[in-house]
């Protein structure tokens, strides 16, 4: 009997599938890409309006019809329509709200929603349903306690003071989506890493965080678009024009005779590109956040 | 170098008592393996050595020292999990850096922010990258350094979990069914591998499973769990050749000892209607007890009315290198299964393959020596101890 070499395994051909993706194959992609032009269209013409109406001459914004190209020879004209206001002086004051509110909400919600998810105690149910039942109440019913609260504690007229207002309004929500990030987490690597010799607070800030950072982007955002658009509370505490966040800024512009509609949108133009900057910066975590959530230890 | 005491060890979630009443003492270097069904308490009483369950009562001591009140980590045990539970942001080269990377943390490296940098810092310093290269290159991970833990498949992931626990050179190894979630041939594959590990580190192993292969091929001493309660604490080949209990008898080996109702009458057994010799060592009362009988200590033939029982060929089960067959006793022979077998079969194994069919009538004859007998009503194995030990071989 001779030995016989022995015959190769057959391997399966690699298919040549496309992904089925729902809907995919209902549209071509020339179809597509109108569809999206249509939508980059229906969401940035705003933004572009917003620009044509900063360039143009308030004559034409109440007499004429308002032309479809920007002026751009008014561009050099722009620190003129603005310049008559501290305009960097509110957005950095605004910076410094939105920064400061989103760090300390986010810091509160990791150990809180950390608290919730892991750990029991007696009224943990309480805690969490309060922390809902905030959401409840409108702003507004709260201002004036709060001034009230403020002025005795001499929080009034100072960006602290509207940093933590603000984080007591915005801190639940990050909490809830910080929990919900926690509880997808299995509970072995927390305890693994307790074996290698972690204590609480470094499981938590070397294996959790990492690991929940598309939840804490997301909460970021939220977070910060709040303190920057912060209006009500910003209004009511801060008197000193010094110390206006560009929300506030911004209304000021509207006047009781006469609103300047191209200094207007020039002011809500520089308003809203510190906003979008953070957005872009925060995108992709977020993004990746929404496809790699279903890593298995 | 530890050697483990468990006294008196209970647990209760609530109302349900998990653990009962449960000691045993495991000398350095032994190969512990707890073995049960899924809910037998055998995960929470690892667990309960490990220090991430408190114990409702009992001690438990390392040497000579409690360590009850002590952290995982305080008690220097290394914990592998079944679902791997690798750091999924850290490369493999960090994971199995991560427990030596914490040792010199000191108090103020676990500020948040600066423990990340701590980590970083120690985890690339040289001695430690010099360790995790030599472990990893034992357990064959070095092409993989780089990746991080979803970018492997799952005997890649338990390998390096193996390769944190073994960095540390931790007193103890504690296994939490490591291979469950593996496919058969991997299994194989890590089971040579842990006992290697074991062989040379010389380490206390302690190992939950609920696979009896690889209890009777890893252990050095099984403790059998059910419900709480040890069913038996020896040896593999004690466990085999002896279970302490029809419980034990029916969950170790595949398939497990038959098990009958048998007449005792003056001294002797019966099978059906055939009866057997006395057992030696053992003085069976009148009344009835429960006969055991492995599949190999049975053989079939396909000449009727031979000596033995009477049976018809129900099921062939062809493996290979032996062949397992169901028969059905003939119901004039008297027979009566164990009312808790899961089919009326008698099964047999037999080497080779067979020439007998499904349907065939055929004599089954025990290997009387070689029976157990158990209590009919307590379920206890009647012979003592030693008895069984003369069996074994060697």
């Amino acid at each position: 009997m001779t030995t016989q070499e022995a015959p190769p395994i057959p391997r399966p051909a690699p298919h040549k599938l496309r992904l089925k993706v729902p809907g995919n194959r209902n549209f071509s992609k020339p179809a597509r890409y109108v569809m999206l032009a249509a939508l980059v269209l229906f969401s940035g013409f705003p933004l572009y309006w917003m620009l044509n109406t900063a360039l143009s001459q308030d004559s034409e914004l109440y007499g004429q019809a308002q032309g479809w190209w920007p002026h751009w020879e008014r561009l050099a004209d722009f620190g003129d329509l603005i310049g008559s206001v501290p305009i960097f002086k509110w957005l950095t004051n605004s910076v410094v709200i939105a920064g400061g509110t989103t760090l300390l909400s986010l810091v509160f919600a990791v150990l809180a929603g950390y608290a919730l998810s892991r750990f029991k105690f007696h009224g943990k149910g309480a805690a969490g349903f309060l922390l809902f039942a905030t959401q409840m109440l409108p702003e507004a019913l709260l201002v004036v306690p709060i001034y009230a609260l403020f002025a005795s504690l001499g929080l009034l007229n100072g960006m602290g003071g509207l940093i933590l207002a603000n984080v007591a309004f915005t801190m639940p929500v990050s909490v809830w989506i910080i929990k919900g990030a926690i509880d997808a987490i299995p509970y072995e690597i927390e305890e693994a890493a307790a074996v290698d010799g972690c204590p609480r607070v470094t499981i938590l800030s070397l294996v959790l965080t990492p690991l929940i950072l598309p939840s804490i982007a997301a909460a970021a955002v939220i977070n910060f678009f709040d303190g920057w658009n912060e209006f009500l509370l910003a209004k009511t505490f801060i008197a000193e024009r010094d110390l206006w966040p560009a929300s506030v800024g911004l209304a000021s512009f509207i006047g009781q005779y006469l609103t300047s509609l191209n200094s207007v949108m020039a002011a809500a133009l520089l308003f809203t590109l510190p906003a979008l900057i953070f957005f872009l910066l925060v995108q992709r975590r977020i993004v990746s956040g929404l496809t790699a959530g279903s890593v298995k230890g | 170098m530890a050697k483990l005491s468990l006294r008196n060890i209970s647990k209760r979630f609530g109302d349900t008592q998990v653990i009962h009443d449960f000691s045993a003492e495991v000398d350095h270097g032994e190969f512990l393996v707890l073995l049960g069904a899924s809910g037998s308490g055998k995960s929470t009483l690892l667990r309960i050595i490990a220090g991430l369950t408190d114990p409702s009562a009992g001690d438990i001591i390392f040497d000579n020292l409690r360590v009850n009140r002590q952290s995982p980590r305080e008690r220097d045990i290394a914990f592998v999990f079944q679902s791997y539970a690798l750091y999924p942001h850290l490369t493999v080269r960090e994971n199995i850096a991560f427990p030596l990377a914490l040792d010199r943390f000191k108090g103020w490296h676990h500020i948040p922010g600066i423990s990340a940098v701590a980590r970083r810092v120690f985890g690339s310093s040289k001695e430690i990258a010099k360790q995790v290269a030599s472990v990893s290159s034992m357990l064959g991970l070095d092409e993989y350094a780089h990746r991080k833990p979803g970018g492997l498949s799952g005997g890649q992931r338990q390998r390096v979990a193996l390769a944190r626990a073994l960095i540390r050179d931790p007193s103890m190894f504690l296994l939490d069914e490591p291979l469950s979630n593996l496919d058969a041939k991997l299994r194989a594959e890590l089971r040579g591998e842990i006992v290697r590990l074991h062989r040379l580190t010389g380490k206390t192993f302690v190992y939950v499973t609920h696979d009896q292969v690889e209890a009777m091929t890893m252990a050095t001493q099984i403790v059998v769990l059910h419900n709480g309660v040890v069913q038996q604490h020896a040896t593999p080949q004690e466990i085999y050749a002896r279970p302490a209990n029809t419980y034990v008898a029916r969950f170790i080996g595949s398939p497990p000892m038959n098990l009958m109702t048998s007449a005792v009458d003056d001294g002797q057994p019966a099978l059906g209607g055939l009866r057997l010799p006395a057992p030696a060592g053992i003085r069976l009362r009148t009344g009835t007890v429960t006969l055991g009988l492995r599949p190999e200590h049975l053989t079939v033939s396909a000449d009727v009315g031979g000596p033995g029982l009477a049976g018809t060929v129900r099921r062939i089960e062809d493996l290979g290198a032996d062949t397992l067959i169901g028969v059905q006793p003939d119901p004039a022979s008297g027979l009566k299964m164990w009312e808790l077998n899961q089919d009326d079969l008698l099964w047999i194994r037999q080497t080779g393959q067979t020439r007998l069919m499904a349907g065939d009538p055929c004599t089954v004859t025990p290997e009387a020596r070689m029976a157990s007998y158990f209590d009919g009503d307590t379920g206890l194995n009647l012979a003592p101890a030693e008895t069984s030990a003369a069996l074994l071989p060697g």
